[in-house]
């Protein structure tokens, strides 16, 4: 039986280039929707909805904007404890690693620490509201595309 | 003139700064808070249809969106001229509890429970929502999921959707519940009663048993005696869906009671210089700078400022609550501002105790659930009480229905200057001859916890537990000290 598995989407669908988390997800369901064991999921909030989100799966790989100072569109692979996206940072005390703690101690089943990704995407513009992203997000969404099938196929090797 | 800066540190886009100003001798002349707001919302929305109010803004916050949707409901029902019918009315306000003893759960746990529960003076690394568990019990950590839980799926069940609803309509909503519905919402909703108890003991035991908690609530450092706005039903009891929005003078005397409609004839926004944030004030009052008393129109609009607002909750275990409230902290009206906290836990019950009320409504299920528009859509004002304050949508349109205006202001926005005020006073307590005394850092994050800010619908992203950096500044600029928190 295939590993249970997540990709999770996550941004504000009018926030600019925040939504680039959402449009990879979508991408990424639309070539490997099909996929068995694997469950593609939106999500607009940080926070403990990351844990709701993640409970029940294996592994796990969360996609977002970030904001680092990098050219707008580079690819940042990362894991529970390193630079915060957009929304795996405190949100009213509660950052990702807070969460799955949370959930570990009321006995919630949550991937492990490192079956847990983090492909965060460059954002460029996350103040000004718009249903498009800038030039430079948009064109990495076909590498974010390579970056999750990657992380796909390790599992399937695995 | 000096100025120390203390900087949320964060990765994300619209971290937010406090500028703290000394005079020449070295002592606090002023504090302000300031953050990136986010931009184009107006813009974004004129030209567009206003049935679309409800789902676009509640993609404004990323924490309170529910919100949002009711007081963008609201204001369609005004700006069509259409009264929901009665089952409606209680299906809003049903799901608008339900959310309520959902957000202040979270908010309670997280955000005031590690100030009070673990201790103000517990090491920083343990004043979070896992030292809350460490403390309470173990079990509280599924007790909390669990509210969360409840509280998401029946929104869903409800709504059509877990966090943006898709549901609010002029006159009415999109869909009703069966009694197969209704039976599990009321059973969820006693659950969410045994909870919201089980908080208030919790406070009760660890919290008003330790006098130096109950000291450190009452407390002068973050006292300000200003008005207090809520809103209220035609009882003059606190109501989170509907009614008049009341405002209290620091005595606790009815100041005024006003419409949603009539919002702008009270409310007056003061703009400080050097692109600080924007804050409301009572216009009758008058702009009188960051101080309280009777002749500043500076107001709080808090879980604290509601209940100061109000006569009285409408169900029977929140009204002894109440009671308890204001018998332990000496009398109405409460300014102390930490005793937000608490008061937050008082509303917790009274959602719990409305949500069940309105589950057991025979109207509830009622297929009764909108009326249609016939009218011509003009112009339309839209109230609801957010967690953190009131929340007021505005909008105008053409005889289409095609927004050409909106203005909102949002529940943390009423609070900006007794935030100030209280990033001031910290400031001034620990702040001498131009030298910061160790503490300072957690007094001001205590003092903004107590008004969980939400800046989400300005920057969407602020964090509650603030990485900071204070950096004090002599006469010529150059750094004489650093202190950071929660900085990695």
């Amino acid at each position: 039986m295939a590993t249970r598995s997540l990709v999770l989407g996550l941004g504000n669908a009018i926030l600019g280039d925040d939504a680039v988390g959402l449009r990879v997800a979508r991408a990424i369901a639309d070539r490997w929707g099909d996929t068995e064991g694997l469950t593609i999921a939106e999500e607009e909030r940080g926070g403990f909805a990351l844990l709701e989100q993640l409970a029940g799966f294996e592994r796990a790989l969360l996609v977002d904007a970030i904001k680092t100072g990098a050219p707008a569109g580079t690819l940042h692979r990362l894991g529970v404890d390193s630079l915060p996206t957009q929304r795996t940072a405190t949100a009213h005390g509660i950052n990702l690693r807070m969460a799955l703690e949370v959930g570990r101690r009321s006995g919630l089943a949550l991937p492990a620490d490192d079956a847990i990704a983090i492909l965060g995407i460059e954002a460029g513009d996350v103040l000004t509201f718009a249903e498009s992203l800038s030039p430079e997000v948009e064109n990495a969404i076909p590498r974010a595309v390579e970056a999750a099938g990657r992380w796909l196929r390790n599992e399937e090797e695995g | 003139m000096q100025r120390i800066s203390i900087d949320p540190i964060t990765r994300l886009e619209g971290h937010g700064k406090i500028d703290i100003f000394l005079n020449e001798e070295g002592e606090v002349a002023n504090a302000y808070f300031q953050i990136p707001e986010l931009r184009g919302f107006e813009v974004f929305c004129v030209g567009r249809p206003a049935e679309d109010m409800p789902n676009l803004t509640d993609r404004i916050c990323g924490v309170c969106p529910e919100a949002h949707h009711m007081a963008a409901s609201k204001a369609l029902d005004a700006l069509w001229h259409v009264d929901p019918p009665p089952a409606g009315k209680k299906l809003r306000e049903l799901m608008y509890s339900i959310f309520f003893a959902t957000d202040h759960t979270t908010h309670f746990y997280a955000l005031g429970a590690p100030d009070f529960i673990v201790g103000p003076d517990a090491p920083v690394a343990e004043r979070n929502i896992l030292g809350v568990i460490a403390k309470v019990g173990m079990d509280v950590a599924g007790k909390v999921l669990k509210m969360r839980h409840d509280g998401h799926y029946l929104i869903q069940m409800m709504a059509a959707r877990r966090v943006q609803p898709n549901w609010g309509l002029p006159g009415g909503v999109s869909r009703g519940i069966n009694e197969e519905q209704r039976k599990e919402i009321e059973k969820l909703g006693r659950d969410a009663v045994e909870f919201a108890l089980f908080s208030l003991q919790a406070f009760r035991d660890i919290v008003l048993g330790n006098k130096a908690y109950v000291d450190l609530i009452l407390g002068d450092i973050y006292t300000h005696k200003t008005y207090s706005m809520g809103m209220v039903d035609a009882n003059n009891k606190t109501n989170f869906y509907d009614g008049m929005v009341r405002v209290v003078d620091p005595d606790g005397k009815e100041f005024v009671k006003y419409a949603p409609k009539d919002y702008l004839s009270v409310l007056a926004e003061h703009v400080e210089p050097r692109r600080y944030l924007k804050f409301p004030y009572l216009k009758k009052v008058g702009w009188k700078g960051f101080v309280d008393g009777k002749d500043s129109g500076v107001y709080k609009a808090t879980p604290l400022s509601r209940l100061n607002a109000a006569d009285g909750l409408a169900t029977p275990k929140a009204q002894e609550s109440y009671e308890e409230f204001y018998k332990t902290l000496g009398g109405k009206p409460v300014h102390a501002t930490l005793a937000t906290h608490w008061a937050r836990l008082v509303e917790l019950l009274y959602a719990a105790e409305r949500w069940v009320e309105l589950a057991t409504d025979p109207e509830i299920t009622s297929p009764n659930f909108r009326t249609l528009p016939t009218e011509t859509p003009t112009e339309g004002v839209g109230i609801v009480e957010a967690p953190r304050g009131t929340l007021t949508h505005h909008y105008k349109t053409d005889s289409r229905g095609i927004l050409t205006e909106v203005n909102l202001i949002v529940g943390t926005t009423n609070n900006y200057a007794p935030i100030a005020m209280s990033c001031k006073r910290a400031a001034e307590k620990l702040i001498h001859k131009g030298k910061v005394t160790e503490g300072l850092l957690n007094m001001v994050e205590m003092g903004f916890r107590a008004y969980d800010p939400c800046f989400g619908c300005a920057t969407h992203s602020l964090p509650g537990q603030m990485p900071m950096e204070v950096r004090l500044r002599g006469p010529k600029g150059e750094v004489l000290e650093v202190l950071t928190k929660n900085l990695e």
